[in-house]
């Protein structure tokens, strides 16, 4: 069998910008499922049942199911019963960030319920209110320490985002799996794939390992 | 909106094939990858550096690297290297287990370093050889503490089969997307393959919760 390797190379420019595309869906699913763990979180805390219940429903619901399967059903389903019309990047974000925020509201919740009642106590004795104590008190340190486990998600996500390109979002893979069936050249395109993903994923996986070192905790 | 269950029920024995696939897949990828877990996490540990640095570019590379495309390069691209083609649920299990490994790998390792380095030293001093220690000092104790998250992965392995989809692996989701696409009836196929995916993850991680909380004590040192 001969290769052709030349043929990544005249597809090279497609293939940056679905490595790019990979990168922005994992930049803005973050930056939705920050807020929204943080939110599925407190709703968690909720000493209403009614609240709580639900929003531990929901997390769950998306951590107990697969994610592509997440993603079809959110592009087949919102659209065909509930009127509701989306692009394909949409579409793609709003399925990652539900996953997500699901996932990173397990973590949030794990750093708060790890600050001690006594700095809650200390702060209330301070004259703090509630929300006070929470913002300026708990949150900062839970932060801390959840950042290993943040930043373990974030690569999970950029891995993930892989998963949108049976919608036909144009990232890496979608774009890899496209010239594989232009050019006939199997082999070339999915390892120049594989070797992008690499080039992309592994300083994270190693910068990921780093965080775990510096910020890991101990009392 | 109307909702119509006759296109699942008129399909069942098609799908409760799939499942049975889906079980397969699961089961198959989660021993391999635990076998080669195992395996990499007690070398990494105990092998000395350079099968750290080997091995550790292995579970590194997995770590970077989308199950879908060490799928899609196990099932289309590497036929090609070798010369012979393999069929859709060998790749499957495979391209899973070899990326389940490397994480299982990471446990192992955090589990068995954090079991301290007195008790080898104690089990040397006593007389026991190095393997000997590890199998009946270190590797049960770190096995309780290492439970929490082999729970998770088994529970990804389970959600992760459903990516083996993409390679036409005839598992629940693949199937799945057959009948939604020949009945036009996507919301109740897809919905009751979420319920099954569901009914199949929720208990096993609520069970190995309840099985840590009884013997988590037993890991503790």
């Amino acid at each position: 069998m001969k290769f052709e390797w030349s043929v990544v190379w005249s597809s090279l420019p497609r293939l940056l910008d679905g490595a790019w595309m990979t990168i922005w869906l994992t930049v803005a699913t973050m930056a939705i499922a920050i807020p929204g763990g943080l939110l599925l979180a407190l709703l968690r805390l909720s000493p209403l049942k009614l609240i709580s219940g639900a929003a531990t429903a929901f997390v769950e619901f998306f951590r107990a199911t697969p994610l592509i399967l997440q993603i079809y059903w959110v592009y087949y389903v919102l659209p065909a019963y509930f009127d509701v019309q989306m692009s394909q990047l949409s579409t793609a974000i709003v399925g990652l960030a539900c996953n997500i925020s699901a996932f990173n509201s397990e973590t949030f919740r794990s750093g708060i319920v790890s600050i001690r009642q006594g700095q809650w106590n200390a702060g209330l004795a301070l004259g703090m209110a509630r929300w006070e104590v929470f913002l300026r008190i708990v949150l900062p340190q839970a932060l801390m320490r959840v950042l290993p486990a943040l930043a373990s998600t974030w690569v999970s996500l950029f891995k993930d985002t892989s998963l949108v390109s049976i919608i036909s979002v144009a990232e890496l893979s979608y774009v890899s799996l496209q010239l594989r069936a232009e050019t006939y050249r199997i082999l070339e395109v999915l390892t120049a794939m594989a070797v992008l993903y690499w080039l992309m994923g592994y300083p994270q996986a190693k910068l990921v390992d780093y965080i775990h070192r510096r910020y890991k905790v101990a009392e | 909106m109307d909702i119509n269950f006759q296109p699942i029920i008129d399909s069942w024995p098609f799908l409760a094939k799939a499942l049975r696939t889906t079980l397969l897949v699961s089961v198959l990828s989660t021993g391999l990858g635990f076998a080669i877990g195992v395996t990499v996490g007690i070398l990494r540990t105990y092998g000395g550096r350079i099968l750290d640095i080997l091995l550790g570019f292995y579970v590194d590379t997995m770590r970077a690297i989308p199950l879908l495309v060490v799928l899609v390069w196990a099932f289309f691209a590497f036929p090609l290297v070798v010369g012979y083609s393999i069929d859709a649920l060998t790749a499957g299990v495979v391209g899973l287990g070899i990326h389940l490994g490397a994480y299982v790998a990471e446990t192992v390792r955090a589990g068995l370093t954090s079991v301290r380095r007195n008790q080898m030293q104690a089990a040397l001093a006593l007389g026991m050889g190095r393997f000997q220690a590890i199998r009946t000092i270190i590797l049960p104790q770190a096995l309780i503490r290492m439970l929490p998250a082999l729970g998770s992965l088994l529970i990804i392995a389970i959600k992760d089969s459903a990516i083996a989809s993409v390679i036409a692996v005839p598992e629940l989701l693949r199937q799945t997307q057959i009948v939604a696409g020949k009945t036009f009836r996507p919301f109740e196929l897809y919905t009751a393959a979420m319920l099954v995916y569901f009914a199949l993850c929720y208990p096993v991680a609520r069970g190995i919760d309840r099985v840590y909380r009884r013997i988590a004590h037993l890991g503790s040192s």
